[in-house]
């Protein structure tokens, strides 16, 4: 019951595990399709159709077929966004595989999405006023849809999530800060298990607005879409309901710079507090997924993360820059390799992510 | 024992009091906590003419804007252009806050901080204005400048940038109209479980063409002013503005003999998960429970509710309705600051957490404005147009939004007649 969330005020430094994981993606629906994806190191980033996708882009990483209707059926969906659909679609993945005992207890059960909403649907909604015939003649279903907050609403009210529903943004590391919510509110007593990661939507406006905004005077990098989403809560429920401990969170760390050169710098030190925090050293790490953006930031990313053992994966060059859902990508990523690679167990693996807006962000787990 | 050591019998060994010591506001009854408070206790309007867009073919169009804001004034590092609208009001609020709380920008830079805005909008503002360039000029007539700060993150990251923050966890929380609650309660979860030092966290929304076009075709936008829990409210007001809460450990704020506005006892989330815009009462009042549970606190301690109070007859009825599910007949006092700034979007209940630290401080109930006569399916004491005096220990801010995404704060006054004698017997025990 809720009540019982509420009222036990777990230790600060409560055992916060992942328990499962969901995943749609350029690879397709599904965490198996990602992880052959990834095996196999296909890029799926491809040409787009000019007549579905007129934008300035020759390829994008899209979700292959994606149709919010075959996905998720017609009752429900008639204004449903596709920022939304990817999200519902892809909470509904993780609840089906992993989420049965959850349903007992909706009131303790919430979900921490990080997204910026769809860009798309609020400026639809801005070109009906303009363009009616009068300028308020709008669509009010769409209405919800250009608030950012629609996709995890809206996968709330599809899968009767009723604890603690956040909304988080903040760039490339968005899934990360959206995991550091979730644990925090866990640890704040004010629910008993959480979904928690980020989705992200291909259209037409967002691919127009990077494309006019030239950040940083770099080559314009594919766009990817998808949504990873990741179920924590503590250790002792998970064995309790039968889970699977997939890893164990040992936790996130965060820094800003102010000058892209000094993005290294601020990476460094935050994955040195982050080990130091654990109590590990950089030679105990086994895996390294960073965000790996092309360019400046990437560069500063590798140099910060030069001290640190482990294989390197990178998932952007096969997925695209899937912006909100990037570094949730990269946390799939590690979840697949460890099905993988059974000797992954008991050993740590590393997630970076670098903003252009000047955040760096670093989440360590220890693979089970 | 004190009576703020008996609430914190409640709080889990390990985990610090917070405290608010700093308030950084932009609003349209005043720019700054001193202005914003006179503007609380006189009960002014914000409500005017739109000038944000043009109005052309609506009906009525009024909107709590601000329209003396200089951004120019508040930002040193970045062009003023690097940002929009949002982000500059949060900017501006952010550096007041510091001020406010006696802190240089270095002391704050010292520490290991959290910056969190919750808005509603982020910059659409922007993203109307490039809609605007397109339908007039051509799909691929977007102006880059605009183009590259859209994105909600800026609304957080702006602040860290102005500041020169580095040990700093950035975020923005767009959970709607509620989200400055949210922002405001992960402050609170950082800084009781020792992540960080410092909070900076708050809420902002600038006016937009499309919200106010939303809103209106749902027919919520009220043609004159915003009447709370009034027998003829209709609708609501958009506004803009930015209210950010410094907050830190009550041990940092003692250490430094800060002046200490409130104490944040706790909070409560809920998510209806049953319909995207209308509001549940059930969830509201389940929301409600946690958050004084959350803080440890009874219903019978509250001395006054800063409600959402929208002005739509939907939203007041419905609250009112769980309200009263949960503190039965006596209900507390219950305003609504939106008759006087109308409804900020992301920055509402930031701006009303503000209004309720410093009512706690000052000993003052806001009033409820534009009142004639209370509507008896939602019979509260609203504080009909004038402020009252009122000794106050305990308050609660409510946030509802779209998404069903309710979130309840509580605050407490922090005693400091009690500070001194609580403090040694703190001391004896260590």
């Amino acid at each position: 019951m809720a009540a019982t969330a509420d009222q036990r005020f777990p230790e600060p430094g409560l055992e916060l595990v992942v328990s499962g994981w969901a995943v749609s993606s350029p690879f397709g629906l599904g965490r198996a399709g990602f992880a052959e994806g990834l095996r196999s190191g296909r890029r799926a980033v491809a040409p787009v159709d000019p007549a579905l996708w007129p934008v300035p882009y020759a390829e994008a990483g899209l979700i292959p077929g994606f149709d919010i209707r075959e996905v998720l059926g017609r009752k429900g969906t008639r204004s449903m966004d596709r920022v939304t659909g990817i999200a519902v679609a892809t909470v509904g993945m993780l609840l089906a595989d992993y989420g049965r005992s959850l349903a007992a207890d909706p009131e303790a059960t919430g979900l921490v999405l990080g997204t910026s909403g769809s860009v798309q649907s609020i400026m639809d909604f801005t070109r009906d006023a303009l363009t009616g015939e009068k300028p308020y003649l709008v669509d009010p279903a769409a209405f919800p849809n250009t608030v950012m907050n629609c996709p995890t609403g809206q996968s709330a009210i599809r899968h009767c999530l009723k604890g603690p529903n956040v909304t988080v943004s903040g760039g490339a590391a968005t899934a990360l800060l959206a995991l550091q919510y979730a644990a925090r509110l866990l640890r704040g007593g004010h629910a008993t298990a959480l979904l928690a990661g980020a989705a992200e939507e291909f259209s037409v406006q967002r691919a127009r607005l990077e494309r006019a905004a030239e950040h940083g005077g770099d080559e314009p990098e594919p766009l990817g879409e998808g949504a990873a989403l990741f179920l924590l809560e503590q250790g002792a429920a998970a064995r309790a309901a039968g889970r699977e401990v997939l890893a164990t969170v040992l936790g996130s760390r965060f820094r800003a710079f102010q000058d892209p050169d000094r993005a290294g710098a601020a990476l460094e030190r935050c994955v040195v507090d982050l080990l130091a925090g654990a109590g590990v050293l950089a030679d105990d790490v086994a895996l390294v997924v960073p965000g790996g953006s092309p360019g400046l930031l990437g560069k500063q990313e590798d140099a910060a993360l030069a001290g640190v053992a482990g294989v390197r994966r990178f998932v952007r060059p096969l997925l695209g820059d899937a912006t909100a859902a990037s570094a949730a990508f990269q946390l799939a990523a590690v979840l697949a390799e460890r099905e993988d690679r059974p000797e992954l167990a008991d050993r740590l693996a590393l997630v970076t992510a670098v903003d252009r807006d000047g955040t760096v962000g670093a989440t360590l787990l220890r693979l089970n | 024992m004190t009576g703020g050591a008996a609430l914190s019998r409640h709080r889990p060994a390990g985990r610090k009091r917070v405290v608010i010591t700093g308030l950084g506001v932009v609003t349209s009854i005043g720019t700054g906590v001193d202005a914003f408070a006179r503007g609380l206790r006189a009960g002014l309007s914000g409500a005017k003419p739109i000038t944000a867009f043009d109005t052309t073919g609506f009906a009525h169009a009024n909107a709590c804007e601000i329209t003396d804001f200089d951004p120019r004034q508040w930002m040193d590092e970045l062009p003023a252009d690097d940002l929009g609208r949002a982000s500059q009001f949060a900017v501006a609020a952010g550096r007041m806050a510091v001020a406010d709380a006696g802190l240089t920008v270095a002391q704050v830079r010292d520490q290991r901080a959290l910056v969190s805005v919750g808005t509603t909008d982020g910059e659409s503002r922007d993203l109307d204005h490039l809609t605007g360039l397109q339908v007039a000029g051509g799909e691929d007539r977007l102006d880059p400048v605009v183009a590259r700060r859209v994105w909600p993150g800026r609304l957080s990251a702006g602040i860290v940038r102005e500041l020169g923050l580095e040990d700093v966890e950035t975020v923005t929380v767009p959970t709607a109209c509620s989200a400055g609650n949210y922002a405001v309660g992960y402050g609170y979860d950082a800084i009781s479980s020792g992540d960080v030092e410092v909070a900076l966290c708050g809420g902002a929304d600038a006016l937009c063409r499309k919200t106010f076009t939303g809103f209106y075709r749902l027919g919520t936008i009220a043609p004159d002013v915003c009447r709370p829990f009034d027998a003829d409210r209709q609708g609501i007001l958009t506004g803009e503005g930015a209210g950010i809460l410094l907050m830190e450990s009550l041990d940092s704020a003692l250490a430094r003999g800060a002046r200490i506005y409130a104490e944040v006892l706790g909070y409560g989330l809920s998510c209806d998960a049953s319909h995207p815009v209308a509001p549940d009462r059930d969830s509201i009042a389940r929301c409600i429970t946690s958050a004084h549970r959350n803080a440890g606190i009874e219903a019978a301690d509250v001395d006054f509710i800063s409600a959402h109070g929208t002005g739509t007859k939907a939203n007041d009825v419905t609250e009112v309705g769980a309200i009263r599910q949960v503190f039965g007949e006596a209900l507390p006092r219950t305003v609504s600051i939106k008759s006087m700034i109308g409804h900020t979007m992301g920055a509402a209940s930031a701006l009303a957490s503000a209004a309720c630290a410093l009512a706690l401080r000052e000993g003052f109930i806001p009033p409820t404005i534009n009142h004639r006569s209370t509507d008896p399916l939602c019979d509260v004491d609203c504080v009909p147009n004038q402020a009252v005096e009122a000794e106050l220990k305990v308050v609660q801010n409510n946030g509802l939004a779209f998404g069903g995404n309710n979130a309840v704060l509580i605050l407490g006054r922090w005693d400091e007649a009690a500070t001194a004698p609580a403090t040694a017997s703190a001391d004896r025990v260590a």
